[in-house]
């Protein structure tokens, strides 16, 4: 059996681009909203999406065995808040000012609806293997997106990369301009309503 | 019945092993927050007095040896005193002095407000003269990202330099922050006291106004002091 057959294959390379959770799924905007401003703190959000949703898939089905039936949903709440808390003091010891330029969005991953929804469709049915290579697979595919539109947000918005001028002065010598658009939330409205539109045309084919 | 119990000895060793798991990350990372915060609070005084400008991403050495260099903690007594350490009363209130080449440049005084969620915590930089802020910057706060969370950002905060805390009539009136932009609302003989406020954050202005206020109130004995020496 070739490699790109296996199921293992397909748990981890369907969320990246087919059933992605941001663009085919329309889920987690809040965050991709939020912190897409400048690429530096879109990494490091997704960095922490994807650790909290892989190990949080991993550790919910490592128990879904034991876990009864009708506090599942409190379960699964408290294991992620643990991981989205070790995330966020983690940040607050090595990373403080990118923590401090994420605020409350590292805490609000809690709530992000990729991690409860990979945890209900995906963990709770299936073995911690396939469980950790789809949290890791839908976390990529967050993080796509998010890196996608913070390119597209900084670069536009702000003439900058990771924090590095990369638009030429000469460019802004003669009359061009930073779009102020890109650096506010509807910006990156645009950009994603972009995404979505690209991706369901050429998955369509 | 056994149902039930099964859930609650779940739920309970799943509390434990969670809850252990925290205070464990927790204390262990605790020494090196601390470190952080401190930083940030040292970065923070430099950035009200100008002797960092933009947001740039200094190393900690560099942040530390500018402020060995040019800061000094000291307190103030009821009478408005200078005081150093050694000598310091129980009630007396901590200031920062910027001093280049011996001569004090300006006083940062700890300012502590309430805000809307939580308190606001920050400096407030006045020049040599007593009256002038040099700047305003903010350490810590739990507004709302993007609403009044923007206090903690250089647009808002660069507004303060230059601004003085006194009216015409040599009352203190502190810097309050306006309900929109200053050129609009405030008539032009008061501007000098307000800065341009936040759209969508009219609370966090109110009370961040309110804190100043009382803040330097309770530092009126040294601004007089000061304030006398410069006439």
């Amino acid at each position: 059996m070739k490699i790109t057959r296996t199921k293992a294959f397909k748990v981890f390379f369907t969320p990246i681009w087919e059933s992605n959770p941001v663009s085919g799924q329309i889920l987690g905007i809040c965050s991709a909203l939020a912190v897409t401003v400048q690429l530096k703190t879109a990494i490091v959000m997704s960095l922490a999406l994807t650790f909290v949703l892989a190990f949080s898939n991993f550790s919910i089905s490592l128990m879904r065995n034991l876990i009864p039936r009708n506090i599942r949903i409190i379960v699964e709440l408290t294991v992620i808040a643990t991981l989205v808390i070790f995330a966020d003091q983690v940040l607050k010891a090595f990373l403080y000012d990118i923590s401090k330029q994420l605020s409350i969005f590292v805490g609000l991953i809690i709530t992000n609806c990729i991690i409860m929804g990979r945890a209900e469709t995906y963990a709770l049915g299936n073995p911690p293997f396939l469980s950790l290579l789809d949290g890791i697979g839908n976390g990529l595919g967050y993080s796509q997106i998010l890196i996608t539109v913070a390119i597209i947000r900084e670069l536009l918005g702000a003439g900058k990369l990771f924090g590095f001028q990369v638009i030429p002065d000469a460019l802004y010598a003669i009359g061009y301009k930073n779009m102020g658009f890109m650096v506010l939330a509807p910006g990156a409205f645009i950009a994603i309503g972009l995404i979505v539109w690209l991706q369901k045309t050429v998955s369509k084919e | 019945m056994s149902n039930h119990i099964k859930s609650i000895i779940f739920a309970a060793v799943l509390s434990i092993v969670c809850g252990s798991l925290l205070t464990l990350a927790s204390t262990g990372l605790k020494e090196y927050q601390l470190k952080n915060i401190a930083l940030d609070k040292q970065k923070n005084i430099l950035k009200s007095v100008g002797l960092i400008k933009e947001d740039k991403a200094l190393s900690k050495d560099t942040i530390e040896e500018l402020y060995t260099n040019s800061i000094r903690q000291m307190w103030v007594d009821f009478e408005g005193k200078i005081v150093p350490k050694q000598q310091k009363g129980t009630k007396d209130l901590p200031v920062y002095l910027h001093v280049k080449n011996g001569n004090i440049q300006s006083y940062i005084i700890p300012v502590d407000s309430r805000g809307l969620w939580g308190r606001i915590s920050g400096y407030l930089a006045l020049k040599k003269d007593g009256v002038t802020v040099s700047g305003f910057s903010v350490y810590n706060h739990s507004e709302t990202p993007g609403l009044g969370g923007e206090i903690e950002k250089r647009w808002f905060q660069k507004n303060f330099a230059g601004k003085k805390i006194i009216d015409d009539r040599g009352k203190l009136v502190s810097v309050a922050i306006a309900k929109g932009r200053v050129a609009d609302k405030i008539p032009e003989s008061r501007q000098k006291n307000f800065v341009d406020g936040i759209s969508g954050a009219t609370l966090t202005g109110k009370f961040l106004s309110g804190g100043l206020k009382l803040t330097l109130i309770e530092y009126e004995p040294l601004l007089k002091k000061i304030q006398k020496k410069e006439d």
